[in-house]
């Protein structure tokens, strides 16, 4: 229960209703904030562009583009870099994480403006929107890394501040270089550029003043890479996941279709977020107040019994996580699948949206669940498992899609069933795992280890 | 060497011939007088690289030198990868483990031998089948759920209140060294002869139990006594003890005014340990009447003890020297006293069970009244630390000029420039020192372990006829140690009629020639022995002087 979850648990600790809403609002706020402010701009824009008659979807693909590839990519540099800042903090050599994270940035800057130039070549942008789409790219895959940092070293309010400032400023701007300065479609991609830009400044200034000034150039980010790279490969195969069924219906069945798919499945992410809010406000105070008591308990010389029962503990502790956020998931999905025409028609989709948007937000629940399963698994440092979770959705996701896909079917319908699986094998493995807490702990010591 | 089988296989926990001492001298000496048997040795050590090169030049009948170490050298720390990928392997493992066709017999000895407490000699044997059985592997005694299972019973049963992040790696640290031994393979000797119970005396007694050939044991040291003393004093038994708020907090066990459950756990393995070995040897040697008792305490059979006190040659030539006290005009044969200062020695290895500490207190007390000349002769590198606290000691005393580390020296060159040995030590069996010492007539001050009281005063009523041979003190005890060297530094008569009453308590009880004897009878009834085997060159080897002190 690092900074955040104090604060968490002093709300709930007050015992009010507003104490208790603060504190889940605080968990929307840190989960959700920056995909929720990010993708409620992008529907915005489209909205906007439809009234104004400009042709946004050339931006809109390539913008959804972006997002995939910088998600994706940045995943693995994601997981490793805040492992090692979280390992940093814990060892108490903050002066470590100065210096490979400059260099971090300077390379994710290049890197990903890199894969900005392959995007907009691949795309044939004109030039005009080509110019913007390189450094673009290169903006939001720094962002991803800030917030890696960020999450652990700053207060959740710069980053909501952050992208509270740079979602509105992104529809302001791209708004003003449309209707004033009469871009046309490049004017909604240089606004929503600018805005993304003011974004990473202020958590580029957020993460500056956290980070301490003497810093040690000597360290290295790289070897947290070999040691991390399960947790990496994890990252990256549940990212890739998300986008995996979208890549394969435009592959399949081109842009056109795949930019509709993946409005449809943006839309209806949204109906994770309660699930998700609780489950970090769940995660962070009461879970990790009985996995940090257990784990004390080791150290400070604690008896067999009283040991196995804080194992029991934890255990009943992760189950009651997941039901509950079974339940919360379920209630929001519920609620997502009766309005779904109203929602629908709301970010400007078309009517024949609505089956696809609730077959989706069901394989969103699904997917959320195994999400918090990879979580739980991480937690016990089983990055081996949440490895074969992650890698199993993917697998299941591209292959059941494709299958749906070669039957006739909506692709939605693979993703659903992959989703709805994965979730469920994931379940009996945590609470496998869960069941050997104990052998596994004190087992998987290495003997003879100076 | 020559790789022929064995008449006896010695068994030897750390000492010879890699580690100077009383215990390898002996060893030595066994071997050297048995020219006509072939001997094996097998050195259960710690671990790899804990002993340098051999301390003894092995005789010509020693056949084999084999090793066994009960730890693997230490390996580098893991990387969070390399712990997922031995996550794994635990996990693979445990799948084919849990479903071995039948559950391991050693497993099943280990928990007999540590929850069903002292049975009779048929159970001791039938642990020893169990464990003889070898069928458990080393990672499935780390990893396996059913050795968890057994450390769980044995947390329930006999630590229910120990730290059970200590009582687990206690549980690896005493069972891993087990079960590499039980792994050994076996050297072929017509018979075992193990030189300790502990470790060596297990891996005799399960190879005696495989091979069916016959195992005789001797205990110098009674080897669970000497390991529950130093358990007294680890500091690396912690306990958990309960904090006002309810937590826990550790410390060390030393601290506690009660026996911690993990001390109570390694004393009741180190027992377990001698009662498989007593239970399997047909023969039992120790060195004294005290030793027998403590055996039998521990369960001995008190039918197969048998005493076969150390030996030592007297010299031809007996120091005749003259007296310093003027009115005594020297008696021919009578010993020869040094002007003061009085010649003190320390003489064995430099290590705390030894207790060097009250030694050097002993001796900056007594320099208050009488002038010494103290000399610590023994290596000073097995336990380099300890070694560094004594040297401090003496140096915070401000006794450099009086107490000198000289290292070790051939014992025939020890003697002769010393009036009295001192030994101080925590525990003893039967100490060679002593016996050399009386061989050249110098008396001895020792304290109360061991053989060493019936060695100074007598252990009949004829050996007390001849006087005592020096003094006895209480363990740890500077003032007494400090007094007897007083009284014999200021006693030249006393001195010297202590020093007579010695050579002729070993003519009369501690002859070497009669030891040997003693142990030729033992092998021959083990069935050891081929007379026509000659060994050459090992006549020439009998004195003990290939070893050093």
């Amino acid at each position: 229960m690092a900074g955040i979850g104090w604060k968490l648990q002093r709300l709930i600790d007050r015992g009010s209703l507003a104490g208790t809403i603060g504190a889940y609002l605080t968990g929307v706020a840190v989960t959700s904030a920056p995909w929720l402010l990010t993708t409620a701009v992008l529907t915005s824009l489209r909205i906007v562009a439809r009234r104004s008659g400009t042709d946004f979807a050339i931006v809109e693909r390539f913008l959804t583009l972006v997002y995939a590839v910088t998600v994706i990519l940045s995943a693995p540099i994601h997981v490793v870099v805040s492992r090692y800042t979280a390992d940093r903090l814990y060892d108490h050599h903050l002066e470590k994480i100065g210096a490979p994270l400059r260099r971090a940035t300077a390379m994710v800057l290049v890197g990903f403006a890199l894969c900005g130039v392959l995007l907009v070549t691949l795309l044939k942008l004109p030039l005009l929107l080509a110019v913007v789409g390189a450094p673009l790219t290169a903006i939001i895959g720094a962002q991803w890394l800030m917030l890696s940092v960020g999450g652990g070293m700053t207060s959740p309010m710069i980053v909501m501040r952050a992208f509270g400032i740079g979602a509105p400023l992104s529809l302001v701007f791209a708004w003003m270089l449309d209707t004033t300065v009469g871009l046309g479609a490049a004017g909604y991609l240089y606004g929503f550029a600018a805005g993304q830009l003011a974004t990473l400044a202020i958590l580029v200034q957020g993460v500056a003043r956290a980070v301490p000034g003497d810093a040690d150039e000597s360290a290295r980010l790289a070897p947290a890479f070999r040691e991390y790279r399960l947790l990496a490969l994890s990252a990256l195969a549940y990212y890739v996941s998300i986008w995996a069924d979208k890549i394969v219906v435009y592959l399949v069945l081109g842009g056109t279709a795949a930019t509709f798919y993946a409005a449809i499945a943006a839309v209806a992410w949204f109906s994770v977020i309660p699930a998700f809010a609780w489950i970090y406000v769940q995660i962070e105070t009461s879970f990790y107040r009985r996995f940090r008591a257990f784990y004390a308990d080791i150290e400070i010389g604690a008896p067999l019994r009283r040991l196995q029962q804080g194992a029991e503990e934890i255990s009943a502790e992760a189950r009651r996580i997941l039901r509950g956020a079974g339940v919360v998931q379920a209630s929001a999905s519920g609620i997502a699948i009766a309005a779904a025409p109203f929602l629908v028609h709301a970010v400007g989709l078309s009517p024949n949206a609505t089956p696809l948007f609730r077959l989706n937000a069901i394989g969103a629940a699904a997917q959320m669940i195994t999400l918090l399963e990879v979580l739980l698994l991480y937690y016990f440092d089983l990055r081996r498992d949440a490895l074969v979770i992650s890698a199993g959705l993917l697998c299941s996701t591209v292959t059941l899609t494709l299958l749906a896909l070669a039957l006739g079917r909506q692709p939605v319908l693979g993703y659903l069933l992959a989703c709805l699986a994965t979730s469920m094998f994931g379940a009996v493995l945590v609470r496998r795992r869960l069941s050997t807490l104990m052998l596994d702990t004190f087992q998987s010591q290495p003997f003879g280890v100076s | 060497m020559k790789s022929l089988e064995a008449d006896v296989c010695l068994l030897v926990e750390g000492t010879y011939p890699f580690v100077s001492g009383g215990v390898s001298s002996w060893v030595h000496d066994i071997i050297l007088g048995h020219p006509e048997l072939r001997f094996a040795v097998l050195n259960v050590g710690s671990h790899p690289g804990a002993y340098g090169e051999p301390r003894f030049q092995l005789p010509d009948n020693v056949v084999g030198l084999h090793r066994v170490f009960c730890q693997e050298t230490a390996r580098p720390p893991l990387d969070g990868a390399a712990r997922a990928d031995l996550r794994e392997q635990i996990r693979r493992l445990r799948t084919t483990v849990d479903t071995r066709a039948r559950p391991s017999r050693v497993l099943a000895g280990l928990r007999r031998m540590h929850l069903d407490g002292a049975s009779d000699s048929e159970g001791q044997q039938s642990i020893l089948d169990d464990l003889a059985t070898n069928d458990l592997a080393l990672d499935e005694l780390l990893y396996g759920r059913a050795s968890f299972d057994l450390l769980t019973q044995l947390s329930d049963r006999a630590a229910a209140q120990a730290p059970f992040l200590d009582l687990f790696w206690h549980f690896r640290a005493i069972h891993v060294p087990m079960l590499r031994l039980l792994a050994a393979p076996v050297v072929p000797a017509a018979c075992y002869h193990a030189i300790a119970t502990g470790y060596a005396g297990l891996l005799a007694a399960v190879w005696s139990r495989r091979s069916q050939r016959p195992l005789a044991l001797t205990e110098h040291g009674i080897y669970a006594r000497e390991r529950e003393m130093e358990l007294a004093r680890a500091d690396w038994i912690r306990e958990a003890a309960e904090t006002d708020d309810g937590g826990f907090g550790l410390r060390t066990a030393t601290w506690a005014p009660h026996v911690s459950p993990l001390r109570k756990i390694w004393s009741g393995f180190f027992r377990a340990l001698s009662r498989l070995a007593y239970a399997q040897a047909g023969r039992i040697v120790t060195l004294s009447e005290c030793n027998r008792g403590k055996q039998i305490a521990d369960g001995a059979p008190a039918a197969k003890i048998e005493i076969v006190p150390n030996g030592v040659d007297l010299p031809d030539d007996a120091p005749v020297r003259e007296a310093v006290n003027d009115n005594d005009a020297p008696d021919e044969g009578l010993i020869e006293l040094h002007p003061a200062p009085l010649r003190v020695g320390f003489v064995g290895r430099v290590v705390p069970i030894k207790d060097l500490i009250t030694f050097i207190r002993a001796c900056d007390l007594a320099l208050h009244s009488v002038d010494l000349q103290v000399r610590v002769i023994g290596p000073m590198d097995e336990d380099a630390a300890y070694a560094t606290r004594c040297r401090d000691l003496v140096a915070r005393l401000g006794r450099g000029a009086k107490i000198a580390f000289v290292g070790p020296m051939p014992p025939a060159a020890i003697y002769g420039d010393l009036d009295v040995v001192v030994l101080t030590s925590f525990s003893e069996g039967q100490p060679l020192v002593i016996l050399e010492a009386y061989a050249r007539g110098v008396p001895a001050i020792a304290s109360d372990v061991g053989a060493c009281r019936e060695m100074i005063e007598g252990r009949d009523a004829a050996d007390r006829e001849l006087g005592p041979s020096g003094f006895v003190t209480r363990v740890a005890t500077p003032k007494e140690t400090a007094a007897a060297l007083v009284r014999l530094a200021s006693d030249p008569t006393l001195r010297r009629r202590m020093g007579e009453s010695g050579r002729r308590r070993v003519a009369a009880y501690y002859q070497r020639r009669d030891m040997l004897a003693s142990y030729r009878a033992l092998y021959a009834a083990m069935g050891a022995g081929d007379p026509s085997i000659e060994v050459r060159g090992v006549m020439q080897q009998r004195q003990r002087g290939a070893g050093t002190l």
